[in-house]
């Protein structure tokens, strides 16, 4: 299956699967509205009964952000004017590719959401893969018995990616960065320095994620116990189809960026007061949905690329025979029933 | 007395051309001598300096002719000056150790060749019969504030004749120095190179002793007045901005350039050389202030800025002018730093580094804010010549001030920006209008360093820490205050009075403090005993708010015995308490504010003194708000939050609001985590 028609398959089937959609929209919400809470608690505790609350309620008031940066900790800490708006955004963005530290508290959140991930994404490739309604046994019967293997791969995917970012990056762009431009007077030549250091990194950090990918689509779609031996036979699968794999990833890239080009266009800045603090809300979190959809969408349409790449059944890992089959056995059991019919 | 006649400066000439070094000395020092205009300084430390700079060893070989006279009232027997590029010889300097103690982590790895310094390889004193003392094995280094023995930015040199007060002596001075990859705003980076601090300066002798200060991390300089006849020799093609203007350039046979630069009534000389700077001209006019010669040496890649640049050195020189008192020199130069120099942003007089990002949107900060705030320091700092050592707030503090009433008077609204992805991507957040008052973030750094020290501290003593945050926002946050508390009309008139008065001399924080007392009328002592001789802190809140309808509970007599009993009025009254707190320990009278909920309202003055006060009417109207110090006339206190009490609070609404908002970015957040899984 070329590049493109994964990607097209995988919209059908993140398009046929909206409660998938909703679901893990759902999960970031629910992980999210407690720490909000949170927030809204500090934040209320020291307005107390200040005017500041006014202007704050209906625009923005720097100087009591100011005042309550001065004194925040915790979760606070990260309640800063680059919160609202498309700077939200870029904030994650050149926080993540910068490897800016996080708060505490932050990272206890961040990784929960992704352990919590971990374990549903065994049940959303699995319903993706099997292109059906999986009804919520199924797909929770997937999210348990891939659950482990998942959590190993992602133990071996930390341990990659801390390397990566505690030592790789650090040495590209840090310590060569600053070697090569050390003499440099000119900005913009910093700047092509810095491009062409995100670029190696990314490079990196992209042939890495490609590999656990396939990885974990591996596990689900194949049945597989070991998370080494997933990522090893993942690593193949991309060696192998290294074009599609690539095509197909930058058209995941692209309708990425387009997300960001669209939401940069239309987000809201600070929220005002009364109605248009509740569309700023709805804008905001239609942006969200749509970072899901596309997540979600490069789980469907690598799913898709893989299975469209398989030689044969016999490729699969032996499935066991307990309920539910694994979207391989289920392949091989459909392929059966073609034949007999 | 030593003379300073023409036979003189001949005979400073050959003896200048006795050492051996090169480049000779002045072939003709006659400008020093014969100023173009009238005095406007005392013109006490002169300079006639010969300089050439080889790129490519980083180094600098000089040779100057101090002409010095003494305006103390004390004699001299002995002299000192400056070695600030000793500062960078090793990290044993006071400077280097301040800044450790700072906790600033060194900007970068050092290599051999980004230290600094400065050896003096002869210097004599030239007799009235042209004799020349040698006082070369004589010179030693001392550290008159730390005791640092390992410091060597002043050095000291006894002379064989005390010089008198009035007396005027001609020391001849040869060195090397090594130019450091940039500290502080002078050095090297790639081929743009930033020289200040960089020749042998003498101090400042007071009637009590020398003030020669050494290099400390946290403050700037100190000089007298004089007149700056100096001659760079540089590879030919390399432009050259410097103090003053040029005269003259000749062509060398050994492939470089001398450029000849000339500057009276100044108290320093840097200069900027580089291959790649590109050159723009403009010029200065307005109907009553003099014209002035705008030269802008820039970065290539920020050509597309220049007009901006020079947009924002008129505004200075015009609203300063306008506000102060005129521009005399008629010339300034702005020097565009290089990537990565870390030069921008300083004032040298008649010369400024101002600063820019090849992406920078209009309506930010920069380059407009930078500039005017170097241009601006053209009167505070270069003209009334304060000591920097030790009242560094009297230039950085006012001249703070002072930028941000310019940027917005001409270049409001400006837009707070952050930049992302190394600091190469720029956005500006156009909910969060920068104001006068907050300039940026006065009362964010102030807050977090306002109990560091007091202000009249001397500067170099100031905790490296927060040094930055006393200096600058403090002094900025009380002018303002003042403006709230005195009105614009008065302030203005003390600062052009105070301006004027102290041009082209070094004040005291007394001499301002006078002109305030003397032009407002007012005696303004606990003022600055309060911001100025403290370090308290200002904090004045609402602590309460009641409004409820008069009731007595307990035993009332209605009727007094032989009294008619009075008609029962049917009207609602509402008993109004508020209570004030002065949570700080800064003192400072301020007024109370209640407004009711038919809008009317009532103020009182309180004199902020107690601890704690209430004040109370009755209305027979339910109050709405409370308020201390309601027009913000206090900028320094510390938390303005607490300054209000509304009975129906907004807190829940806005805290909602808000946490919504911050509810998007962190689910965006963690979708960008999402990555990894």
């Amino acid at each position: 299956m070329a590049a493109a028609a994964a990607f097209r398959e995988g919209i059908r089937r993140v398009n046929h699967a909206p409660v998938v959609v909703a679901g893990m929209f759902a999960v970031t919400l629910l992980v999210s509205l407690p720490l909000a809470y949170a927030l809204e608690t500090m934040i209320a505790d020291h307005l107390g009964s200040s005017l500041a609350a006014e202007s704050l309620a209906t625009g923005t008031n720097y100087d009591w952000w100011q005042e309550f940066s001065a004194q925040a900790t915790g979760l606070g800490t990260t309640f800063l004017a680059t919160i609202s708006g498309f700077a939200a955004v870029l904030n994650n963005l050149s926080g993540f590719l910068d490897h800016a530290p996080l708060a505490a508290t932050i990272i206890g959140v961040t990784a929960a959401w992704m352990v919590l991930w971990s374990f549903l994404s065994g049940g959303v490739i699995d319903r993706f893969a099997r292109a059906r309604r999986t009804r919520s046994h199924g797909f929770f019967g997937a999210c348990g018995m891939h659950f482990w293997r998942l959590l190993r791969l992602a133990a071996i995917a930390w341990i990659v990616y801390a390397i990566l970012f505690q030592f790789v990056h650090r040495w590209i762009l840090s310590d060569t960065y600053s070697w090569l431009t050390r003499d440099l007077t000119a900005e913009r030549t910093g700047f092509a320095v810095r491009l062409a250091g995100y670029a190696i990194f990314g490079a990196l950090l992209i042939a890495c994620n490609i590999v656990f990918d396939y990885a974990r689509i591996r596990i689900v779609v194949e049945d597989r116990r070991s998370a080494i031996a997933a990522v090893l036979a993942g690593a193949r699968f991309v060696r192998r189809h290294a074009a599609g794999v690539l095509g197909l990833y930058g058209l995941n890239a692209v309708a990425f960026l387009v997300l960001l080009v669209v939401y940069a266009l239309v987000a809201p800045g600070a929220p005002r007061s009364g109605v248009s603090m509740w569309a700023a809300l709805v804008l905001g979190e239609l942006y969200i949905v749509g970072r899901h959809y596309l997540k979600l969408l490069f789980y469907a349409s690598e799913t898709a690329f893989f299975q469209g790449a398989l030689a044969h059944a016999a490729y699969t890992a032996a499935p066991v025979p307990v309920w539910p089959d694994s979207p391989a056995a289920e392949m091989i059991a459909n392929a059966d029933r073609t034949v007999t019919s | 007395m030593f003379g300073r006649s023409t036979a003189l400066v001949a005979l400073l000439i050959a003896s200048g051309a006795a050492i051996n070094v090169a480049p000779q000395a002045p072939s003709s020092a006659a400008a020093v001598t014969a100023p173009a205009v009238a005095p406007r300084s005392p013109r006490n430390a002169s300079y006639a300096i010969t300089a050439r700079l080889d790129p490519a060893s980083r180094t600098i070989s000089g040779n100057e002719i101090v002409t010095w006279r003494n305006t103390s009232n004390i004699a001299a027997d002995a002299l000192r000056f400056h070695l600030y590029y000793n500062a960078w010889r090793n990290t044993a300097s006071t400077w280097m150790r301040e800044r450790r103690l700072s906790g600033r982590a060194p900007e970068k790895e050092y290599e051999p060749s980004d230290w600094g310094w400065i050896d003096v390889t002869n210097i004599r004193v030239i007799g009235v019969d042209g004799s020349a003392g040698d006082l070369t094995s004589q010179l030693r280094f001392i550290a008159p504030d730390d005791g640092n023995t390992a410091d060597r930015t002043v050095a000291e040199v006894p002379l064989t004749r005390a010089i008198g007060p009035g007396e005027t002596v001609n020391v001849q001075i040869a060195w090397s120095a090594h130019v450091p990859r940039t500290f502080a705003r002078t050095g090297a980076v790639g081929n743009f190179f930033f020289i200040a601090q960089w020749f042998p300066k003498i101090g400042v002798l007071e009637n009590s002793g020398w003030n020669c200060h050494q290099f400390h991390v946290s403050t700037e300089f100190f000089a007298d007045f004089g007149i700056y006849d100096v001659r760079l020799t540089v590879p030919r093609g390399w432009i050259v901005g410097a103090t003053g203007v040029e005269r003259d350039r000749r062509d060398e046979a050994d492939g470089t350039t001398t450029h000849h630069y000339y500057q009276e009534d100044v108290h320093d000389f840097a200069w900027t050389t580089s291959p790649d700077l590109v050159e723009r001209r403009a010029t200065f006019e307005h109907p009553s202030l003099p014209r002035a010669d705008l030269r802008l040496l820039l970065q290539k890649e920020h050509v597309g800025q220049a007009e901006r640049h020079f947009e924002a050195a008129r505004a200075a020189l015009k609203y300063y002018g306008e506000w102060f008192g005129p521009y005399p020199y008629g010339h300034l130069t702005i020097v565009d730093p290089a990537w990565q120099s870390a030069a921008d942003g300083m004032e040298y007089p008649t010369l400024i580094t101002a600063g820019t990002s090849w992406l920078q949107p209009s309506h930010t900060e920069d380059p407009e804010d930078v500039t005017v705030h170097e241009a601006g320091h053209q009167f505070w700092y270069g003209i009334v010549a304060t000591n920097e050592f030790e009242n560094a707030w009297m230039d950085e503090g006012i001249n703070t001030f002072a930028t941000a009433r310019v940027m917005q008077e001409r270049f409001a609204p400006t837009y707070t920006l952050k930049r992302y992805f190394g600091g190469f991507i720029p956005y500006r957040l156009l909910d969060f209008p920068r104001t006068r008052e907050r300039d940026g973030d006065r009362l964010g750094n102030y807050r977090t360093g306002a109990k560091g020290d007091a202000q009249s501290t001397p500067s170099w003593q100031y905790w490296p820490g927060t040094a930055g945050s006393i200096t600058y926002d403090k002094t900025a946050l009380w002018l303002h205050t003042l403006e709230r508390m005195l009105g614009w009309d008065v302030l203005q008139r003390i600062l052009s009075t105070y301006f004027m008065r102290f041009q082209f001399k070094h004040p005291k924080p007394q001499d301002f403090f006078d002109v305030a007392g003397e032009v407002s009328g007012r005696d303004l002592t606990w003022f600055f005993d309060q911001v100025y001789r403290s370090s308290n802190v200002f904090d004045y809140g609402v602590e309460t708010l009641r409004s409820e309808t008069d009731s007595v509970e307990g035993f009332v007599d209605k009727s007094p015995p032989g009294t008619t009993p009075r008609v029962e009025l049917k009207q609602v009254l509402y008993r109004t308490q508020v209570v004030v707190r002065r949570y700080g320990e800064g003192i400072f009278p301020v007024d109370v504010r209640v407004v009711f909920e038919n809008k009317e309202e009532v103020r009182w003055h309180w004199d902020g003194r107690d601890r704690w006060k209430m004040f109370e009417v009755e209305k027979p109207v339910r109050a709405a708000f409370a308020q201390v110090d309601p027009d913000r006339v206090l900028l320094l206190d510390v938390r303005y939050t607490n300054n209000s009490f509304t009975l129906e609070p907004q807190s829940a609404r806005a805290a909602r609001k808000w946490s919504l908002a911050w509810l998007i970015w962190l689910q965006d957040h963690l979708l960008t985590y999402g990555f990894f899984v």
